[in-house]
């Protein structure tokens, strides 16, 4: 293990930043730490730098103990997420400053700076001055920096969040190869899930100062293991579910009844959801479906509920044995055009409210429409009593 | 003309009153510092300068203050820099007093600060006595005049510097500890060059004001005359124009220190910072 947090505990004062934090990382990994602002990732990162000695808990580099050394000790590359280049020097000098810190003769540490400045595509801006820089080059000058005196870790706190969205995400991109090409293991700090899922091998969620998920970035999508996760990662309409434990126990969500014997539906097999009542529904947006009621005679709203349940696990054009759906019945709220898509607010019968993403015109505001979602698609948190 | 730049020149016109009135308020100031200044100078043309700066008691009074006055600097700059840098960084109990310690010789009048000073360093006191016995005597000597420019004039040092310390991203400092500095070497690499320019500026005010330091001195070490004690001599002597001479003289020597440091350390202006 390159990088080791054990049972890190941090409080500033009363308050408690960091909560008995288990953290490894592989050579040549490259992790995402993604959370809420105030979440604690900032105090990761320096408690790993050196910055914050934690209150309780061990920090390990590549096996020896550094809990209590000092940050010029460790040998962890750090980048800040607004600049830290140095104005009182050029592009090279920043570069190279942390290469005389060591023992490299003259020589190296130009040939070094050379190096570095060639993989971040900085090699003829090596005699300019910081103040000269635009914010993406100054970005990659302060990665060629962290990565010149070839730190065991990497520490990368929000590096991108400062930058407007194109840059972002060449940047973002930049961060990915230059990773891979050196091979650095990498603790990639965010508070932008988006970052964390096209960088990362794996994703770490913290909230609130302790751990609420790991695993790889598609299975923590798909399916995440906690309510925080599912709708932290990516967008999710959250609904309440009943359930009723008669013989066969059935599942109420959305305004639709759904009988529980659906192998896909139990996604969770520690939380058996026969012990529960209750339940929380998430699914996605671009899962769900949408199309117009069209039913001439029926004025009434409050009509068409009831009536549409019986055939709510068909669907046409998901036909096909395989895929059991539900549907729910509502009127849409509003349709913002948000460029890419359009995205329907529907108010459910079930005086709940979903956003279906949708990538055609066609429906309007106080449409009456069916809402459909695959129940493969939905995952249900139980809630115990 | 478009309706957006219309409304523009409206608001911009209207804009104009209220900084003629600022602009105005200010005006009256500044004619309050010049006017002085200007009707001062005008007697250089009534008064002997060459003739009275050569004498031996003008000259003996030049000499002292510039021994003097660059010493109490450096004090103060050696001394009030790393202070400064620590109540930049560091939070601890008692930091208020510790800020309100140095606010003091700026609030106390130097008369009384120098009073003060003399119940520590007076002649008949533990310390002064055993420095007299020593062969330094701390009162009416040269090290008196610096002891008494350093008490009122640190205080600038350290409030400048200081600003200039917090306005260094602390994030600065941990970059270059991850690169392998230690905190000194940082401190010398990075925040120093940094507050460079905040640092200068405090060092020019405190010679300034250490050049021409006069109520404490006063108490403290009357003789050797510097340049403000002999300034107070001739004016009791001989009224304004007495004191032209050795005005000027103070006056340029500050006017000159100040262009040279700024010069040196590549600062533009003092007050900017």
């Amino acid at each position: 293990m390159t990088l080791e947090l054990d049972e890190l505990t941090h409080r500033y004062g009363s308050e408690r930043a960091l909560d008995d934090v288990t953290l490894a990382l592989d050579d040549g990994e490259l992790v995402a730490l993604l959370g809420p602002s105030g979440c604690g990732k900032t105090t990761i990162v320096q408690a790993i730098a050196g910055h914050v000695e934690p209150t309780a808990g061990r920090v390990s580099l590549r096996g020896t103990d550094v809990t209590g050394a000092p940050p010029e000790d460790r040998n962890v590359g750090i980048v800040f997420q607004r600049s830290t280049l140095y104005p009182h020097m050029t592009v090279g000098e920043n570069v190279a400053y942390g290469l005389k810190s060591g023992d490299l003769t003259a020589d190296l540490v130009s040939e070094r700076v050379d190096r570095y400045l060639e993989l971040v595509e900085l090699a003829d801006r090596r005699d300019a001055s910081p103040t000269a820089l635009s914010g993406g080059e100054s970005r990659r000058v302060e990665l060629a920096r962290a990565l010149a005196p070839e730190p065991d870790v990497l520490l990368l706190d929000e590096p991108l969040s400062a930058l407007d969205t194109g840059l972002r995400t060449r940047l973002r991109d930049e961060i990915v190869r230059i990773q891979q090409q050196i091979g650095v293991t990498t603790l990639f700090v965010t508070h932008d899930q988006e970052d964390a899922m096209s960088v990362a091998d794996r994703i770490v969620v913290l909230r609130e100062g302790a751990i609420v998920a790991a695993g790889e970035p598609r299975i923590l999508y798909e399916s995440p293991p906690n309510c925080f996760v599912a709708s932290f990662l990516g967008r999710s309409n959250e609904l309440s579910a009943t359930i009723d434990d008669r013989d066969p126990s059935t599942m109420t969500v959305g305004g639709s009844e759904l009988t529980l014997d659906e192998a896909e539906l139990v996604d969770n097999p520690s939380n058996p959801l026969a012990d529960a009542s209750y339940a929380i529904v998430h699914v996605r947006p671009s899962d769900l479906t949408i199309r117009p009621v069209r039913r001439p005679t029926d004025t009434s709203s409050d009509a068409d509920t009831p009536s549409d349940r019986p055939d709510a696990s068909i669907d046409l054009r998901l036909s096909g044995d395989r895929l059991k759906t539900i549907e729910m019945q509502g009127t849409v709220a509003h349709v913002r055009d948000v460029g890419h898509r359009y995205d329907v607010c529907v108010g459910l019968d079930s005086r709940e409210t979903v956003t279906v993403e949708r990538n055609r015109d066609g429906v309007n505001e106080a449409d009456r429409v069916t809402v459909t979602a695959a129940v493969s698609d939905l995952t249900v948190f139980p809630v115990s009593e | 003309m478009s309706l957006v730049d219309q409304a523009r020149s409206v608001t911009g016109s209207r804009r104009l009153p209220p900084l003629l009135v600022f602009g105005a308020l200010g005006g009256i100031l500044l004619v309050y510092f010049a006017l002085p200044f200007a009707v001062f100078l005008g007697r250089t043309g009534s008064v002997p300068i060459a003739e009275t700066l050569s004498e031996t008691a003008s000259r003996t009074a030049i000499r002292n203050s510039l021994l003097t006055a660059p010493v109490a600097t450096a004090i103060a700059t050696i001394l009030g820099v790393p202070l400064a840098y620590v109540l930049a960084r560091e939070t601890f109990p008692g930091k208020r007093l510790v800020e309100a310690l140095i606010v003091l010789p700026l609030v106390v009048p130097p008369v009384v600060g120098g009073a003060m000073l003399l119940s520590v360093v007076g002649r008949f006191t533990p310390i002064g006595a055993a420095a007299a016995s020593a062969g330094v005597p701390l009162t009416d000597s040269l090290v008196g005049v610096i002891l008494a420019q350093t008490f009122v004039a640190a205080p600038f040092v350290v409030i400048t510097a200081r600003a200039g310390f917090g306005a260094v991203d602390e994030r600065l400092e941990q970059a270059s500890r991850s690169l392998g500095y230690g905190p000194i070497a940082t401190f010398r690499r990075v925040s120093l060059p940094l507050a460079s320019r905040a640092i200068v500026a405090g060092v020019v005010l405190t010679f300034a004001r250490a050049i021409g330091e006069f109520g404490a001195t006063m108490m403290i070490a009357y003789n050797p005359r510097t340049m403000p004690t002999r300034i107070w001599v001739d004016f009791i002597a001989g009224g304004i124009d007495a004191i032209v001479p050795l005005a000027l003289a103070l006056l340029a020597i500050t006017l000159v220190v100040v262009a040279a440091v700024q010069r040196l350390a590549g600062v533009p202006t003092v007050v900017d910072r």
